[in-house]
């Protein structure tokens, strides 16, 4: 049996049909964009409102309580004309240094093993890699804090075996620098690797083996072939790499708190120093000015590829 | 791109397909802007003025008989929360319909967003005493409720807590710096620990040690940039002066601070002193093996003899600090922390009634300093601010073993009366430890003198911290 059943037309409110093909075409026009807004309304809320915010508040001096003081550029000016400002930034860019080149190499080479069909337990070598990638960072860094201590650290007295004298690995200004770097490189290179690996998987194997015929050697292989065809992956890591160290906080925070003497205090732990005590004004425009550098330097790499392309 | 051969007709669409794209654009803009100037609106208010003067609101106590609700109390974990914690049921007697929901919390971490935001503020928040002023525009003024035992509470710890006219802290405890030494160690080398009565009693004592066994470092140098400033802060605190007057204006450049600093350089100078992380490897291994002897440090110090030193935990003893000149104090305040109760608490009048209880009601402080179920013979490392709690003759915890079986109460209490007041905490106490801890430091490596620790930091703290307010 068939049930049909027939919806009342309401006398006031007419049918869509009855209002013309013009409402129609508006209903129809508009539809994606209602679709779209519980997105447009999460972006506004979570991404614009947050900027905006930051934005406005960094022409402030603000504490985070009661009303905020208007001033214009001086918290600008003030971070533009502070030396520790600039030596945070200098920080950075000595550990971008320390860490980005040696990351690219290191992580090319132990990439191509890791391609290597030959390489046997490739599965172990490539979750070896990984480990410390996904091990929480403040574990690694208090092990750090033990293994490089000055007077009861391993390394130091690994050194003692050859009559090497102590290092303060953490305590000197001389040394603090390249042992964070040495625990970001040992944190984050297996994420590099992962990078560059997918970028190796993407070469047609063919031109290897036209360049063995050709007599070309391993080396050559590696320069003439494999660098040229994933310079684009090299260069997504470098920007990647360079947005990490420039906002590196935490390896800082945790294992020297910015010292000795401030050698150690990266921009991203500067920033934070602000906000840590409640100058939120200030530590607004100190953000606005790190997304300047970094959009500066990032769109640098991107000239960088497009002038080689 | 448009070809020179199209028909009109599509030439026509194309024009209007523009149009449309570039409506569209403009609508999207507008709307932007629209959004960005709502937007905008939101957040703090924005005046053109000075910034909003230390709270004015003064907490009134509840007047109810009986009074009743929920309170969120924040503790720092470890011992303290669960001394806190062991005081509630006792709470509970005096005042049957006061919940207590007691929470362990990372405090440094959490407190400032949760005030920032005003969004599940506990009632009231255990606090350094050096941070209270940093926040005490979300604080409730105490003064009201205090007014009753002020007279009676230690002043150094009512100077750390006021902060223009208002009082913004319940004091918790009173930690007198005292002179801990390896008793063992100057019997062996013959000195006398009661002839050291002054700082230069203490370098000539130092350097005894340090002819007897050359590679000694008597006296402990402070190697972490927070605690040297706070440790400073004691020796200053020693002659009743701080980094700030009470209106704010840096004193650093004063005499009282050239002869701590003075001192403290010759102590490095002549290699008297041991430079190690308070409580680290270096600093338990050397106060362990006798090669270091003396610890001018909070009374917390005696934590290490008791819980960390192994050799010579019975070895070690406490004395008044040394005096900066004849007859001068023998004790300044290193740390300690109090309770604050925020702005936006819900239930601060009855958060006032279980710090009332806990610090000023013999009830509670019992409970607190006297044996209990963390500390069997009772919390011994600070002392009371309360006075009338703080009575020499009635300790609250007993001897200390670790102390070769001292009456360290007696000896704690009579060096806490002889804190002198007046040295309040500026707002910034804890960033000027990248300037004037740093420098210090510095001054331990060699690579400054006195003056300039003095002038470097006034500079710096002046212009990145103070014009920063």
């Amino acid at each position: 049996m068939t049930v049909t059943t027939t919806t009342p037309v309401s006398r006031t409110a007419p049918h869509a049909s009855q209002r013309g093909p013009r409402w129609s075409l508006v209903r129809r026009k508009a539809a994606p964009y209602v679709f779209i807004l519980p997105f447009l309304a999460i972006f506004a809320a979570f991404t614009i409102y947050p900027l905006v915010f930051t934005f406005r508040l960094s022409f402030t001096s603000w504490h985070g309580e009661g009303a905020a003081r208007w001033i214009g550029w001086d918290n600008y000016t003030y971070l533009l004309s502070n030396p520790d400002f600039w030596a945070s930034l200098a920080t950075s860019g000595i550990l971008w240094l320390l860490i980005v080149p040696v990351q690219v190499g290191v992580g090319l080479i132990a990439a191509v093993l890791l391609n290597s069909a030959k390489l046997k337990a490739r599965g172990f070598y490539r979750t070896a890699f990984i480990v410390p990638f996904v091990t929480p960072l403040v574990a690694i860094a208090q092990v750090w804090i033990v293994v490089f201590d000055q007077n009861y650290g391993a390394v130091n007295s690994f050194l003692h075996l050859f009559g090497l004298p102590d290092i303060g690995w953490l305590t000197t200004t001389t040394w603090s620098k390249p042992t964070l770097a040495l625990l970001f490189l040992w944190k984050t290179t297996g994420f590099a690797i992962i990078i560059l690996l997918s970028g190796l998987q993407s070469i047609d194997t063919s031109l290897y083996e036209a360049a063995s015929l050709d007599g070309a050697s391993r080396i050559r292989q590696l320069w003439s072939i494999t660098v040229p065809l994933i310079r684009r992956t090299i260069m997504f890591l470098v920007v990647l790499q360079t947005l990490a160290v420039f906002q590196m906080f935490a390896e800082p925070y945790v294992v020297t708190k910015g010292g000795p003497y401030g050698s150690t205090t990266t921009a991203g732990l500067y920033l934070y120093n602000h906000i840590s005590v409640a100058d939120l004004g200030t530590g607004a425009a100190n953000s606005f000015l790190l997304v300047v550098i970094l959009m500066t330097l990032s769109l640098f790499f991107v000239r960088l590829l497009r002038a080689r392309d | 791109m448009e070809t020179p051969y199209a028909p009109r007709g599509d030439r026509n669409k194309r024009n209007r397909a523009r149009s449309r794209r570039r409506l569209t654009a403009v609508a999207a803009g507008i709307t932007a802007a629209a959004v960005a100037v709502v937007l905008t609106g939101c957040g703090p208010q924005i005046e053109s003025g000075s910034p909003t003067p230390a709270g004015k609101d003064v907490l009134q106590a509840p007047t109810a008989a009986s009074p009743k609700g929920t309170i969120t109390i924040w503790d720092r974990s470890g011992d303290l929360f669960n001394v806190f914690d062991a005081t509630i049921k006792k709470f509970n007697e005096k005042y049957p319909n006061i919940k207590v929901n007691h929470q362990a919390v990372d405090i440094d971490a959490k407190l400032q967003n949760t005030l920032t935001t005003g969004t599940d503020v506990p009632d009231g928040v255990f606090l350094d005493d050096s941070l209270v002023a940093g926040y005490s525009q979300s604080l409730w003024n105490l003064s009201d409720v205090l007014k009753p035992f002020l007279g009676k509470i230690a002043k150094q710890k009512v100077a750390v807590n006021s902060i223009k006219g208002g009082i913004y802290g319940v004091p918790f405890d009173l930690d007198p710096g005292l002179l801990f030494y390896n008793a063992t160690v100057l019997q062996k080398d013959g000195i006398d620990p009661a002839t050291i009565k002054t700082y230069d009693d203490l370098l000539a004592a130092a350097r005894k040690v340090k002819q007897a066994d050359p590679t000694s470092g008597p006296i402990h140098l402070e190697n972490s940039a927070f605690l040297a400033q706070l440790w400073l802060e004691m020796f200053a605190s020693q002659q009743g002066t701080s980094m700030t007057d009470a209106s704010g204006k840096l004193r650093l450049d004063s005499p009282a601070y050239k002869q701590i600093l003075t001192w403290l350089d010759t102590v490095q100078k002549e290699k008297l002193g041991m430079r190690a992380d308070y409580l680290g490897p270096t600093d338990i291994n050397t106060l362990d093996s006798g090669k270091q002897v003396f610890v001018p440090w909070a009374m917390w110090f005696d934590f290490a003899p008791q819980q960390l030193l192994k050799k010579t935990s019975g070895d070690w003893r406490a004395m008044p600090l040394p005096a900066w000149s004849d007859g001068g104090a023998r004790s300044g305040a290193m740390g300690g922390s109090s309770f604050v109760i925020p702005k936006d608490a819900k239930n601060p009048g009855l958060a006032w009634l279980f710090y009332k209880f806990l610090m000023y009601d013999k009830q509670g402080y019992s409970a607190v300093y006297g044996p209990n179920s963390v500390y069997p013979k009772g919390l011994n490392t600070s002392i009371p601010s309360y006075q009338p709690a703080a009575n020499p003759a009635k300790p609250l915890f007993g001897t200390v073993d670790a102390l070769g079986g001292q009456n360290l109460w007696k000896t704690a209490v009579g060096a806490g009366n002889q804190i002198p007041g007046g040295t309040p905490t500026p707002k910034w106490w804890a960033s000027a430890v990248n300037y004037l801890g740093n420098n210090l430091e510095k001054m331990f490596d060699g690579t400054m003198t006195p003056d300039q620790v003095i002038q470097q930091s006034t500079q710096q703290i002046q212009t990145n911290l103070i014009d920063r307010q």
